[in-house]
């Protein structure tokens, strides 16, 4: 059973691509939780939803490829922009104006991408553990990405299984292994068990093509350096997927504030719900105040 | 003693009237503190001024009529107007283009009148229980004793003091209802003291004239509501709502109307900046950072699972007897919790014994204010009357808590262990909600007694102390997770907290774990003794004194009694030998010479010297008269006069020892100190043994809670 059920559940059509969103509570402002990178859906979120909807009005939506949206394989609707405009569609069909929107991890690439296209809409920008290439990745992940349409080798360890091959070979197994790099801390089989069981959902063609979107055509650190409104980062120093270093540039180029968090992982919205979420609130308010 | 000292203080003159400010320089926003005079002065934000001026530029003034200010006379010099130009004078003399305003009572009415006439002056407001003219509830009894105002009453009293003849003729009458009116929470004897005596430095005619003047140039209520609808600024209004000066009413509507932030404290009344300060302080401080945007910058959080065991340590400063056993617990603590990383928040002398011994001390600790100093400053000869030494201490016990709580909030500290760290207990029963890890009390008396020179008053006051302290421990069990009584029961003074209050014992022993006592180091053994008077060079043939005062400033006065004593003693003991140690904070070379006579600073591990000396004087301070107990050496020990932990407490303990010669400092001339080191040099000594495991005892205590 789910803590919080949505009050409004309902489908947006863009451009031929239907994308499943959901509505809870109807208070001031209205805080977007964006999708990420699409291996997992918004259940993702479902430590922050029953906290933040208390007090605000929280929209979630699935980006396409996963949850209740459609599992799209053309590469362009993967792309930063494309994301931006679904997720202005969400808000235009929810009526929202304004909205503070926060990101995870590849999501917070989306986030600043609707914050430079569209200033209008975004009060202000959360990005947790954003995979932004703003720096290098570890030298481990960064060889992956170029074997990664290479054939996989027979028994890949560790990063080698990131690999459009072994995906098609053994899906779960790499996902069991992506997600304990994402939960580094100890008593993490929870949280990987959900993300795994939401990866399930998915599949490698979906992966495929989101892995073939286009990059924007402005540099990341120009876009990041672009962000007008208040911004938050939250980042944890042991994150495996994008390094902390990243998470104190974005800080910089958005002039935004930092939290570091000391020896969490990558999502730690799912694993420091607390922390995460009391530092929402508390940028949420600070944005709104007079 | 003051908590902190200004920057600057100067005078600018106005209107022939000389206005008395004070400046705390620092970088960021300046803070204008506004007091509601003539009844009192900037004193008034005593308790606020050591902790906003650590965080932001603060401006303070005494208004005309008070402090250090003048004193005008006639109802035209105190109207608004006047009170308002003084204070835009105080801006300008200080280079201030744009302050934050924290206003008390009716000094609020001048910042509002600055927010909307001068609106480039101000850019926040912070009204503290705001007296305001037309908002919210008129108390019945302003009403009512206004009528009356002029006339000449027969034996008035309660509220009819407010009176003009009265205010005129008796105004001690006046303003000591006033404020005892005002301070509604138990326990306020400091408050309402301080409160009462910056009072008293204005006149009668002064406070009436200024009463009168507030009624000369009232604005029309509409006129006063479009001037609150006018202000453009961040409002917080702080109101207890026991207020019976201004009704809390008043400061829910000032907000409202200004779309202010509202801080209602319950169960408090009209001095909550002196009675909350902990409270208002974080308030005010919330307030200024929030309106700033600036509140978060950047900022690390450790997941539980990831923190080391951290434990902080708070040392009293009051003496170097607690540093003593302090190091002893803790090299014990280390054998049971070797990870257990310890930061020591602590001041001179403290801090001097653990950089010798190489400890990790919090940067936070240059900051506090000194309380050894402050009681060097109370002390007068060999007279330290150390409970109102205590009570005087009160706005740096409140500075230094306020330090404390931001080094404990940064510090994710999982134990906190208070020797005596009295500002941490008393105010964490205050503000319970501000207590973060495992919390130990430790000490060495239980009790503040009366000494008889302070009659009846004083028996109130002690009594006062106690029974709050008591009412703290039952209200809120849960802030001391472990109080620890340096000694054993038999050790208590076999008296009661005061009238109708339980006895001192059997509530210490109901609320107290109990080490033992803790000297910090093993007595030598018979040969021992032989080989460290060797080491320190007592040959075996003459007969060491050795004379200390311990690590305050107190005690010169007893030095220069041995001092003079010591020619007389020495024509009748030829072998006598007299080392005088003069400690860190009296200068060896001020003190009277003598060719034969022997004297030092500071000397490290003074306890080997003590332990193996023919005799020791002494004041009557526990730490150094329980060594010598510890060690069997004769000693004299002149407790310091209208101190009643030296004088009831320790002797008390001293003599369930059998240990030691009590010395009356005043009844004693040199002649007879001479005879009194004739019979006691070398003595034989039986004592009661001290027992050696207390460090390790109190050590066990402390490591179950981390």
């Amino acid at each position: 059973m789910r803590a919080r059920y949505p009050d409004i559940a309902g489908h947006v059509d863009r451009e031929g691509v239907s994308l499943g969103y959901e509505v809870f509570g109807d208070g001031e402002p209205t805080v977007l939780l964006l999708p990420t990178w699409t291996i997992i859906h918004s259940r993702f979120w479902k430590m922050q939803i029953p906290y933040l909807a208390r007090r605000f009005r929280v929209i979630t939506y699935d980006g396409p490829g996963n949850g209740r949206s459609d599992r799209v394989t053309d590469p362009e609707r993967y792309s930063a922009d494309s994301h931006a405009l679904d997720a202005e569609a969400v808000l235009r069909a929810c009526g929202v104006e304004r909205a503070v929107v926060v990101g995870l991890s590849l999501g917070a690439a989306y986030g600043v991408r609707l914050a430079t296209l569209r200033p209008g809409l975004v009060s202000g920008l959360v990005m947790i553990g954003p995979s932004i290439p703003l720096t290098a990745a570890s030298p481990e992940r960064e060889r992956t990405f170029q074997t990664f349409l290479e054939p996989a080798p027979p028994s890949p360890i560790g990063w080698q299984k990131y690999n459009l091959d072994y995906w098609r070979t053994d899906y779960r197994d790499f996902a069991e292994f992506f997600f304990s790099q994402c939960f580094p801390e100890a008593r993490s089989t929870k949280p990987i068990e959900d993300s795994v069981g939401w990866a399930t959902e998915t599949g490698p063609d979906v992966l495929e093509a989101e892995s073939l979107s286009p990059p924007p055509e402005d540099p990341w650190d120009e876009l990041v350096s672009q962000v007008a409104c208040p911004s938050l980062v939250i980042h944890g120093t042991r994150d495996r997927i994008s390094p902390h270093r990243r998470g104190v540039r974005a800080a910089r180029l958005s002039g935004g504030t930092l939290l570091t968090l000391e020896g969490s992982g990558h999502i730690p919205n799912v694993r420091d719900p607390v922390k995460v979420n009391l530092a929402l609130r508390d940028f949420v308010e600070r944005v709104m105040a007079p | 003693m003051r908590a902190t000292t200004p920057t600057l203080a100067e005078i600018v003159v106005r209107d022939d009237v000389e206005i008395s400010y004070e400046v705390y320089e620092n970088a960021g926003p300046t803070l204008l503190l506004i007091p509601p005079s003539p009844i009192t002065h900037s004193r008034i934000f005593k308790a606020q001024i050591p902790f906003l001026s650590r965080h932001y530029r603060v401006v303070t003034f005494d208004g005309r009529g008070n402090g250090q200010s003048g004193r005008p006379a006639g109802r035209d010099r105190h109207t608004r107007a006047q009170n308002v130009a003084d204070i835009l004078a105080v801006l300008d003399a200080t280079s201030t283009d744009t302050a934050i305003l924290v206003a008390h009572c009716h000094a609020n009415w001048w910042a509002l009148d600055i927010a909307s006439n001068h609106p480039e002056r101000a850019h926040g407001l912070v009204a503290i229980e705001p007296g305001v003219p037309y908002m919210g509830t008129r108390l019945q009894h302003w009403i009512e004793s206004g009528k009356t105002w002029n006339e000449a009453l027969q034996a008035p009293s309660g509220w009819q003091l407010y009176n003009r003849r009265v205010i005129v003729n008796d105004l001690h009458a006046w303003v000591s209802f006033f404020f005892d009116a005002q301070l509604v929470e138990k326990h306020s004897t400091k408050q309402f003291e301080d409160a009462v005596e910056w009072a008293l430095e204005t006149t009668g005619e002064i406070l009436a004239d200024a009463e009168e003047a507030q009624e000369l140039d009232p604005p029309a209520k509409h006129e006063f509501y479009d001037q609150v609808d006018s202000l453009d600024l961040p409002v917080l209004v702080i109101h207890g709502d026991h207020d019976v000066c201004q009704h809390v009413d008043k400061g829910i509507e000032l907000a409202a109307a200004t779309d202010g932030d509202l801080v209602i404290i319950e169960g408090g009344g009209h001095l909550s900046l002196a009675r909350d300060a902990v409270k208002v302080n974080r308030a005010i401080k919330r307030f200024v950072d929030t309106k700033r945007g600036t509140r978060m910058n950047a900022e690390t959080w450790t997941r539980g699972p990831s923190r080391p065991k951290r434990a902080l340590y708070l040392s009293s400063p009051i003496g170097l007897g607690h540093v003593r056993r302090d190091l002893a617990i803790v090299e014990e603590l280390r054998k049971i919790e070797p990870d257990l990383q310890i930061d020591w928040l602590a001041q001179d002398p403290v801090t001097r014994v653990l950089e010798t011994a190489g400890l990790t001390i919090h940067p936070a600790s240059e900051w506090l204010a000194s309380e050894s100093g402050h009681i060097t400053s109370e002390a007068s000869g060999h007279d330290l009357h150390c409970f109102q030494a205590l009570r005087r201490m009160d706005e740096i016990l409140l500075a230094n808590f306020m330090i404390f709580q931001e080094v404990v909030e940064e510090g994710n500290y999982d134990l906190i262990v208070g020797d005596e760290a009295w500002d941490v207990d008393h105010f964490w029963h205050e503000n319970p909600e501000l207590k973060q890890g495992s919390h130990v009390w430790m000490t060495d008396f239980v009790g503040y007694l009366p000494m008889p020179e302070g009659g009846e008053h004083e028996a109130y006051l002690t009594a006062d102390y106690n029974a709050e302290m008591i009412e703290h421990i039952a209200r809120f069990p849960r802030i001391r997770d472990r109080a620890i009584f340096v000694g054993n029961p038999d050790d208590i003074y076999p008296a009661t907290f005061g009238p109708d209050l339980p006895k001192i014992k059997d509530w210490t022993e109901n609320h107290f774990d109990f080490s033992g006592y803790i000297t910090g180091f093993t007595p030598p053994t018979p040969d021992e003794i032989g080989s460290i008077r060797d080491e320190l060079g007592f040959s075996p043939d003459e007969k060491v004194c050795i004379v200390t005062v311990g690590g305050s400033g107190v005690g010169r006065d007893l030095l220069e009694k041995v001092i003079a004593s010591f020619p007389l003693a020495k024509a009748q003991i030829p072998e006598l030998r007299m080392i005088a140690v003069a400690g860190p904070r009296i200068d060896p070379g001020s003190l009277p010479k003598h060719p034969e006579l022997e004297v030092h600073g500071y000397v490290d591990r003074l306890y080997r010297h003590l332990s193996v000396c023919d005799l020791a004087i002494v004041q009557g301070g526990l730490t150094t008269t329980m060594e010598l107990t510890a060690a069997s050496r004769p000693f004299l020990y002149f407790p310091l006069k209208n101190h009643f932990e030296q004088n009831y407490h320790v002797r008390y303990r001293l003599d369930q020892y059998g240990a030691g010669t009590a010395m009356d400092y005043s009844a004693t001339g040199p002649e007879d100190l001479a005879a009194a080191i004739t019979v006691e040099l070398g003595r034989d000594v039986n004592y009661r043994p001290v027992e050696t495991d207390g460090a390790h005892r109190a050590a066990r205590m402390i490591a179950e809670l981390v």
